[in-house]
């Protein structure tokens, strides 16, 4: 599992992973993902709370003996649609689906570490090129984190001659039942 | 939420200089806007020659391993991180005065002041911090 940009931060202490963190946060574009590679333990606390305050999102960190992996997702003040996807369901609904496909279009690390059980797992960026794995017949449950990505990848779908296309609103946010890993 | 912080740093060892530059760096990376005012021993810490040898408290000169084993950054290195990052330095012109320095012993791109000038930026921060 992969970032889209890597900083290597192994055998840096408090509070260079902090401050090299910041640096390379930088120089992403939102809504990409920065794997911070530490040894300081402190790291893992630390970035925790670095992102919550400056409002970046923190995905999680995996370990594999000394080495941690942390992944965090640069936000800003996401601009808001104008006129939001009509067709939505509350993300309540989708503990008693019946039929339809829950389409997750987070990143893969976003996924990875988190996602409704029986989620199919399409990145935004990835939608156009993919499209064709998805089953025109069935109803779409269009779901991300916030319901801002799905909104768009709802409207993308619903161009490309998707009738059934639902955006799931709030988003994993808000979501009360349990979360499928897949690390 | 205040976004400042204010910190005074009015010791000189190896100790003090770690506590101060570390909360300010990461302070600073948080993207607080940090001010740091020197003042008596605190002053070494931006002293041109003596910010490269400050001494460790006696009978704990041994942790100088410790340092080095974990990696620490030197303080040089943090001080030149914290100014890259924005973080204010004031020199106290009091102490300067009464122990003879100027502002050139000290390094670029302190500003020299008194207790106002620091009270006026720490009047709204939170928090404020004493070394």
């Amino acid at each position: 599992m992969q970032g889209d940009v890597q900083l290597d931060a192994k055998g840096l202490a408090c509070p260079m992973p902090i401050v090299k963190t910041k640096k390379a946060m930088d120089s992403l574009q939102e809504g990409q993902i920065l794997e911070v590679l530490a040894t300081d333990k402190g790291s893992k606390a630390d970035l925790a709370a670095w992102a919550d305050s400056v409002g970046h999102q923190f995905i999680g960190t995996i370990e594999e003996g000394n080495l941690l992996k942390h992944y965090i997702r640069k936000c800003s003040n996401e601009s808001i649609e104008e006129k939001p996807f009509e067709h939505t369901v509350s993300i309540d609904e989708l503990q008693s689906l019946e039929s339809g496909v829950i389409l997750d279009v987070r990143e893969e690390v976003e996924y990875a570490f988190g996602h409704i059980k029986g989620a199919k797992s399409i990145p935004l960026g990835e939608l156009e090129n993919r499209i064709n794995e998805i089953n025109k017949d069935l109803e779409i449950y269009v779901v991300c984190r916030t319901g801002k990505r799905s909104d768009f990848a709802a409207k993308k779908l619903a161009a490309n001659g998707f009738k059934k296309v639902f955006n799931v609103v709030p988003g994993i946010t808000a979501w009360k039942g349990n979360l499928s890993k897949k690390l | 939420m205040s976004n400042k912080v204010a910190i005074i740093a009015s010791n000189g060892g190896v100790f003090d200089a770690y506590k101060v530059f570390n909360i300010a760096t990461a302070a600073a990376a948080t993207e607080k806007e940090v001010a740091i005012f020197f003042t008596f021993e605190g002053l070494n810490l931006i002293h041109k020659q003596a910010m490269h040898a400050l001494p460790l408290p006696e009978g704990k000169e041994h942790i100088a391993e410790g340092f080095a084993k974990a990696n620490v950054p030197s303080i040089p290195q943090l001080v030149e991180m914290a100014q890259e990052l924005g973080v204010k330095f004031i020199g106290c012109q009091m102490t300067m005065d009464v122990m003879g320095l100027t502002k050139d012993d000290f390094i670029d791109g302190i500003e020299v002041g008194g207790a106002v000038t620091f009270l006026e930026f720490a009047k709204d921060a939170s928090p404020t911090l004493t070394f």
